[in-house]
């Protein structure tokens, strides 16, 4: 029995490596297959562009306080005479002794002291500028009642499922604007070109345009039957062409991803010299991409197997597919309807391995909405918002949960082996097509 | 349990065992039908060694009766077997098949040996194996020199025989060939000719189609004649023949006095009827062809004409067909 399935299986996989290799070799000798990947990697060139010349421009801090303002004009700013007691409205009154600071000095003076947040209701913040703690009485430095002077206190909203930020008065009011606009534009800039470019668009296009003919397109030239005349069963044949396919695709999507990878982790915001940080991250959209593309290859081939314009077919579903990317991108990756989806799935993929490589991330977002508490108003959803940090928002949006309820790891496990069901169901069914398909 | 990642040296046997006892080619009854058209009308055949040429008009159902062997089509009704197993519900058989299909189509971006190779691959072998086998067969139909060329820069006839060269690369016991003296040259012509004689000397079955008779005469003398999706005749073209010599037959005469000949031709009892087509040729009506070919040279000699030419000018496919049915083709 044991040298017998050692015949069959040593016998498949010589058939296995004979079809793969000549799809490799196939893809390679068609301008569609250079086309489309050129495609891809000027599209990520382009947007890689902005994102270089981004990193590279500071943005004006802005003095949400307004405490490097001299108000009576004697060359103290007014965040130096508070400090001291004197008093800032009166020229008159300025600290005898001490040289004048530069107004650069009160600018964004008060950065966030949050740390990771872990809990529903948390006491976070200090005040490192001190405008907090000079005031006189117990209430103005307690203003927002929760018993714990100089804080920001953040209560977890069950309706819209987020922190409500009720800071006492001077708190981490004038964060570290720049450093804030680095950090949250690289990450929406990974997330984004992540999720969406690669992900979705990768993931879907290179399948319609590589997958869609795999079978199709040998059926039409007559050049099928090449194979067909084989001992070789027909599932076997569409199971080794689609390794050929993955064969190309695969070490291409993980290139690119590598490529983004070093780009960004040298460019990007650090203390050290690279973000190891993000290799995570990275890591998760490759492996996300690449079991998409999978899944959408098998779903395509089969297309092209039961209908000669199956390309019609893939791109219907590729719109229905489109619009699950931004149910899941834009319910912050809480709709359940984005699981009735491939993509739903792939970016689930991505969110856990997010939240297993920036453990900070909803801290950043969360931090860069409040903003330092400035510009409050009463937004459409009821609650007090602020005027958000540049960068905060596009990361909000490109962030999301994995919506399963389960620990990050077991999300990144779940939806990677929920991805790979789909494909081989995609096959099962693809194959079953094939097999009860006459060929002319 | 081990995948076989070097492939080199040589592979396990064969594990499908075919059916000894069973024709090589079998087809019971077998029917195929798209929509209202039938391709195929209750055709049973058995065909085991030997050369076997498939002759019929475009649309007979040639090609029908092929996809139907190798599994592209499945039978509207009826059994098709090869080795006496199913070729829709099981590939195994192919392991001893070799298929030359009549589309031109290659993968004009490989060489021969390459594509050969690749093929020859999907039949279980070893990298090595495969390598031999394929020299092998391109040496057998004389593509030794070119097969480090690109298919793409292959003459007709070479591309022809690169797909022969593919179909027998496992060295198998059938080989089905789709029309393929199609648009070759005289010398592929006979170099496949030859190659197809040599196969059926080495005792395999081979099957050729063809809609020229005198193509698959020289070929072979078994034949069948397919005909709107039926087998019209099957035997020995010998056969066919003196049967169809039964039915009227013309024999067309070129002399310079037809008129004086036709005196001595009524002699003939076999001699139907006459009529002088032009001022120099005169055509013979007879239902006994080979009566009047005895007696015609002592005619033509007591008549002291000149004859220039004989010809039987029906003595093609759409000519039997007639015959055979009767004038209705």
């Amino acid at each position: 029995m044991s040298n017998r399935m050692d015949s069959i299986w040593s016998k498949l996989d010589r058939k296995a490596t004979a079809i793969a290799e000549f799809t490799m070799r196939q893809y390679r000798t068609r301008i569609s297959t250079w086309a489309v990947m050129g495609a891809g990697v000027m599209a990520v060139l382009l947007m890689l562009l902005f994102y270089i010349d981004a990193m590279g421009n500071d943005i004006e801090p802005i003095d949400n306080d307004g405490d490097s303002y001299d108000s009576d004009g004697d060359g103290y700013p007014d965040g130096q005479e508070r400090k001291y007691g004197t008093n800032p409205d009166n020229p008159d009154s300025f600290p005898a002794g001490v040289s004048p600071d530069d107004p650069s000095v009160w600018i964004d003076e008060d950065d966030f002291n949050w740390g990771n947040l872990n809990g529903k209701n948390m006491s976070v913040g200090f005040d490192d500028d001190g405008d907090c703690v000079q005031k006189d009485t117990t209430s103005q430095r307690d203003t927002n009642d929760n018993g714990i002077e100089c804080d920001v206190y953040l209560e977890w909203n069950v309706l819209t499922q987020s922190y409500d930020i009720l800071s006492d008065g001077g708190v981490d009011e004038d964060p570290d604007d720049n450093t804030y606009v680095k950090e949250a534009g690289h990450r929406a800039f990974v997330l984004g070109i992540g999720k969406f470019g690669i992900v979705y668009l990768l993931g879907i296009f290179l399948p319609l345009f590589l997958a869609t003919g795999l079978i199709r397109e040998e059926m039409s030239d007559g050049t099928l039957h090449y194979m067909l005349a084989k001992p070789i069963a027909r599932g076997e044949v569409l199971l080794y062409r689609m390794v050929g396919y993955l064969g190309i695709v695969w070490p291409y999507i993980f290139g690119l991803c590598a490529f983004l990878a070093l780009v960004t982790g040298l460019i990007g915001p650090s203390d050290g010299f690279f973000r190891w940080e993000d290799l995570g991250v990275w890591l998760s959209i490759a492996w996300a991409a690449m079991l998409v593309s999978f899944v959408y290859g098998m779903i395509f081939c089969s297309f092209g197997i039961l209908w000669k314009n199956g390309v019609v077919l893939a791109i219907i579903f590729a719109t229905w597919e489109l619009g699950m990317a931004f149910v899941a991108l834009l319910s912050g990756g809480d709709s359940p309807i984005k699981f009735f989806s491939v993509i739903g799935w792939g970016l689930t993929l991505v969110d856990a391995g997010v939240a297993l490589s920036w453990p900070d991330n909803w801290t950043l977002i969360e931090m860069g909405l409040w903003g330092g508490g400035n510009g409050e108003y009463y937004s459409w959803s009821g609650s007090w918002d602020y005027k958000a940090l540049p960068g905060a928002e596009p990361l909000a949006v490109f962030s999301g949960e994995s919506g399963l309820n389960m620990a990050n790891w077991a999300s990144f496990v779940t939806a990677t082996m929920v991805l790979v069901v789909q494909g081989i169901t995609a096959w099962f069914i693809g194959q079953t097509l094939f097999k009860g398909k006459e060929v002319d | 349990m081990m995948p076989d990642m070097t492939q080199v040296g040589q592979a396990e046997a064969k594990e499908w065992a075919p059916n000894h006892t069973a024709p090589v080619v079998m087809f019971n009854q077998v029917s195929k039908t798209y929509g209202r058209i039938n391709a195929l009308s209750g055709v049973s055949l058995g065909i085991s060694g030997g050369v076997t040429g498939i002759l019929g008009t475009n649309g007979a159902g040639k090609s029908t009766l092929f996809k139907l062997m190798m599994g592209k089509l499945k039978p509207s009704s009826g059994d098709v077997k090869l080795f006496g197993t199913d070729p829709w519900k099981n590939s195994a058989p192919y392991s001893r098949v070799g298929f030359v299909s009549e589309g031109e189509k290659l993968y004009d971006w490989m060489t021969a040996l390459d594509f050969i190779v690749t093929f020859a691959r999907l039949h279980g072998m070893t990298r090595d194996e495969a390598r031999t086998e394929a020299e092998r067969v391109l040496e057998f139909l004389s593509l030794s020199d070119v097969m480090h060329k690109k298919i793409g820069q292959f003459s007709k006839g070479m591309r022809q025989r690169v797909k022969i060269a593919h179909a027998l690369v496992n060295d198998p016991e059938l080989i089905i060939l789709d029309e393929p003296l199609q648009g070759c040259d005289p010398l592929a012509r006979t170099t496949i000719m030859n190659v197809i004689k040599e196969l059926g000397r080495l005792g395999r079955t081979v099957l050729v189609s063809s809609h020229i008779l005198h193509e698959i005469e020289r070929i072979t003398e078994q034949i069948v004649i397919l005909h709107h999706g039926r087998v019209l005749a099957l035997g020995n073209s010998h056969a066919i023949r003196e049967m169809i010599d039964q039915h009227p037959h013309k024999i067309s005469l070129d002399c310079e006095q037809p008129r004086e000949i036709a005196k001595y031709i009524m002699d003939i009892d076999a001699v139907t009827g006459m009529s002088f087509i032009n001022p120099t040729r005169l055509m013979i009506e007879t239902k006994n062809l080979g009566d009047v070919h005895k007696e015609l040279p002592q005619v033509i000699l007591r008549s002291g004409q000149r004859v220039t030419g004989i010809d039987n000018p029906d003595d093609d496919l759409q000519s039997i067909l007639q015959y055979l049915t009767g004038g209705f083709v």
